[in-house]
């Protein structure tokens, strides 16, 4: 599982579509040595579940997924959306958006029609199809909120002609088509579907698709082993692979997969293991990609936590915790550099990215201060608790956990520990069933590339994933504005006014965020990384 | 003997039933929440969990779950995995390279252990059987994680003599390494019980009467001392073909072979009893049948032991 258990952020961590840049047009330059037929082989783990996209929501199926499909928008490296399958999308007033397709067709020959979008969505939201990703639907008018619909149509979708289909949602976001690369957005051929109506399972062993690359005809998903994929030659987007193929190769240990790519057997692995972190720079037998990512890290502190509520003693107490926490020592330290430390509730990589928000001053390491509003806070109340921060075991979490809980002791003076769960599904009962009383362990990778997406689904009232349960009418109205705002820069400057009332009441701390500490074998070429911390796979040749 | 035979593995049938029982009790009280943890940090319809807890009777009594677990069991139905795919193609998948490793491994601890441990135990106080005794301790004291990275980087980075890891394609070859890894505690423990029983044995009295006869030495160690000494060892050996089986998850997960280690690592972590109790239900069969084994060797090498 994405899941390689010790990268996953959030347990099942997202997915969203792979990227393309303009230069990718321009088709294979500059290469001298590398050859466009070589297959690359890459890490990845055994997808848990079929390759449909509705139902996939762990990286070592989505990963996949992203190259066998196209969905209607896809993303450029720097997270920038370009139109793919679809011609033009358009709204008039930011809700009910007009989609147009260009000619398309699927592996197979068959054409990509409105009908292929519409009846994926409404299956993937479907509540009687229990699909994993139906949250990503929530947005649409007809489902609840948790994206799920009642009935196997989804009303917010409306084909019109046979390439033009509306989405119309429940309330206007000017920033929908950025949502649109994601996977749970991906078309579906009718060969897909059962007489019954249902994804059939040889579909998901054996999917038709769209995308840049498909399947290397039956048998290329080797169960526990690999999936094969070969260049799809009816893909005619702006991801067109540069190689011969893509194999991922899987694994259940890291360890094993970095000596492989130090022997030259695989080719790109994504994510080093903790135990080559200190090393890896300095390998020669790799070569080293080390640059910021765009996964945020933070620890939540539930509004219910004794002392810590939402009224001026818990805003203190929130911001001397912040202050007392030198993040530059811990990144430094026991990450070896391979976190950054926090400036905002986002990532540096997401467009409009503001490293000088207002109040942001929080989340620098002043033990003074920090001493000086515990001491205000106890003033007007007396704290005789003890911190403490809950983190799933299994996660390679306790190094930083018992760090901070050091700090906060010695700044702060006060009791500190963490508090381990031995799996990451017992952390999240807990948390979702909010019989939790401490502090834990979040974390957020962007399902598509957008400072929106780090904030409303986490902070908003009420939001899906607004796990301490913070409420504040401001942010939600300077998040609501953004969403509807039309100029790009206004927009922006909305997320940073948003930030910083999250900068006053800190619902969660910033850590920092989590940089890609990747490695490939020697020859590889282009191997360059986007704003989902994965490898550009369509560009890499040897 | 074959009433014997019989009787033996009727006797499973209760070791069965308890180990999966005892099993899917500790995997049911395991806290936390396995269908919850299949939406990562995404909100879950509660119509939408319902009905997968449904889907694998997550939803009714311990007790209901375990008998429905056994009588589809009796029809080598063992459900599904939470990924949807039948545990049985799981199982039938990972125990071929599992097996295959632990009998290699076996292989090679008792070919390696009974010969040198011969040795040492016939010339003892020597400078081999010194040296084997310090580089047996040496082996039982090492964790064996040290000894599989070590190896895998000498042979498969450094001197690239063989695949540093083995993945699903795997053949007897490749796993010639960690098969070696994977024996070598028990290769120290099978040379240090041959040492002893065979220094043991030496100073007995029918080998003492055998070398009066004027046999040869060989004569003498082959039938006489060997025979005898290896007892202990076959015991050793029985119960380590089980150990071997289910303690490769280290080995397996440093070299990468996709075997029923790793399958059952994963399954618990998930919270994925079918998984769970058919990987520990076959481990249970695998030590019984090896254990019987055992005890029918016994009659073969010391024929003062009879089974009626």
């Amino acid at each position: 599982m994405r899941l390689s258990r010790r990268t996953r952020l959030a347990g099942v961590a997202l997915v969203a579509a792979a990227s393309l840049t303009l230069a990718a047009c321009g088709g294979d330059s500059g290469d001298d040595s590398s050859s466009s037929d070589q297959v690359i082989t890459v890490d990845g783990s055994e997808p848990q579940n079929p390759l449909v996209p509705s139902s996939t929501n762990e990286t070592g199926g989505g990963n996949v997924i992203d190259e066998l499909y196209a969905g209607l928008v896809a993303y450029k490296a720097d997270g920038s959306t370009v139109n793919e399958v679809a011609d033009s999308i358009e709204s008039e007033d930011n809700k009910t958006w007009t989609v147009k397709l260009k000619d398309w067709e699927f592996s197979d020959g068959s054409k990509v029609t409105a009908d292929s979008f519409v009846k994926a969505w409404s299956y993937g939201a479907f509540i009687d199809n229990a699909q994993l990703n139906a949250y990503f639907y929530y947005p649409i008018a007809g489902t609840n909120d948790e994206g799920n619909s009642e009935t196997p149509e989804l009303s917010g979708l409306k084909v019109v002609d046979e390439k033009t289909f509306t989405i119309t949602l429940k309330q206007a976001e000017a920033d929908f088509p950025a949502r649109l690369g994601y996977s749970a957005f991906f078309p579906l051929p009718d060969a897909a579907f059962g007489s019954d109506g249902k994804v059939t399972k040889e579909f998901g062993e054996n999917p038709i698709t769209n995308g840049p690359y498909k399947m290397d005809g039956e048998g290329a998903w080797e169960h526990d082993t690999q999936i094969r994929l070969v260049p799809n030659e009816k893909y005619d987007g702006e991801r067109k692979p540069e190689n011969g193929g893509l194999t991922f190769k899987f694994y259940t240990d890291l360890d094993a997969a970095y000596t492989d790519v130090q022997a030259g057997n695989l080719d790109v692995l994504k994510t080093v293991p903790d135990s080559a972190l200190t090393t890896f720079e300095s390998d020669e037998n790799v070569q080293p990609v080390s640059e910021p990512g765009s996964v945020f890290q933070s620890f939540t502190i539930p509004q219910s936590m004794p002392g810590f509520g939402s009224d001026e003693e818990g805003k203190l107490r929130r911001q001397a915790i912040s202050l007392a926490i030198n993040r530059e020592e811990i990144t430094d330290k026991i990450f070896n550099g391979t976190r950054t430390p926090a400036k905002d509730f986002s990532s540096p990589l997401m467009p409009g990215f503001n490293e000088d928000i207002e109040g942001s001053e929080v989340l620098s390491f002043d033990p003074e201060k920090a001493k000086q509003l515990w001491a205000q806070a106890d003033e007007i109340k007396k704290f005789n608790g003890k911190f403490q921060i809950g983190y799933n075991g299994d996660g390679g979490h306790q190094a930083w956990v018992d760090a901070v809980s050091n700090q906060l002791k010695n700044n702060l003076g006060i009791q500190a520990s963490g508090k381990s769960y031995p799996t990451f599904d017992e952390l999240r009962k807990d948390v979702t069933d909010r019989t939790i009383k401490i502090a834990f362990r979040t974390g957020w990778q962007p399902d598509y590339p957008s400072i929106y997406n780090y904030l409303a689904p986490v902070y908003g009232t009420g939001a899906g994933s607004n796990d301490g349960d913070y409420s504040n009418k401001q942010f939600d109205d300077l998040i609501n504005q953004a969403a509807g705002a039309q100029d790009e820069d206004e927009r922006y400057k909305l997320y940073s006014d948003a930030q910083a009332v999250l900068m006053q009441d800190l619902p969660a701390i910033p850590t920092w965020y989590t940089n890609i500490a990747a490695a490939s074998a020697k020859g590889v070429n282009n191997v360059e990384f986007n704003w989902q911390n994965l490898p550009e796979y369509h560009k890499l040749t040897k | 003997m074959w009433w014997y035979v019989g009787k033996r593995l009727l006797q499973t049938i209760p070791v069965i039933l308890g180990a999966t029982f005892i099993i899917y009790a500790l995997v049911f009280l395991r806290p936390g929440d396995p269908i919850a943890g299949l939406f990562g940090e995404k909100p879950v319809n509660e119509g939408v969990k319902e009905q997968i807890e449904a889907q694998y009777n997550l939803d009714k009594p311990f007790l209901v779950q375990w008998l429905l677990f056994l009588k589809g069991a009796v029809t080598l139905d063992f459900g599904n995995s939470y990924t949807g795919r039948p545990v049985i193609d799981l199982v039938s998948q990972a125990f071929p390279v599992t097996i295959t490793l632990a009998l290699m491994a076996l292989a090679i601890e008792m070919v390696l252990g009974i010969v040198a441990g011969t040795i040492a135990g016939l010339r003892r106080g020597g400078l081999f059987d010194s040296t084997m005794l310090v580089t047996s301790l040496i082996v039982i004291a090492v964790p064996i994680f040290v000894f599989g990275f070590v190896l895998q980087l000498i042979f498969g980075v450094k001197l690239g003599w063989v695949d540093p890891t083995v993945g699903g394609d795997w053949s007897v070859s490749k796993l010639i390494l960690p098969a070696f890894v994977l024996g070598l505690v028990s290769f120290a423990y099978v040379l240090r019980l041959t040492r002893t029983s065979v220094a043991e044995n030496l100073s007995t009295d029918h080998v003492r009467t055998a070398r009066a006869k004027g046999l040869t030495q060989r004569q003498v160690v082959k039938n006489h001392v060997l025979r005898n000494s290896l007892i202990p060892v076959v015991t050793f050996l029985g119960v380590d073909l089980g150990a071997l089986m289910a303690g490769a998850v280290v080995t397996e997960s440093i070299f990468n072979i996709p075997g029923v280690g790793n399958l059952a690592y994963n399954a618990i972590k998930r919270g994925e009893n079918p998984t769970v109790v058919s990987v520990v239900t076959i481990m249970v069969l695998v030590y019984v049948l090896a254990s019987l084994l055992v005890d029918l060797l016994y009659a073969w090498l010391d024929p003062r032991i009879r089974y009626a």
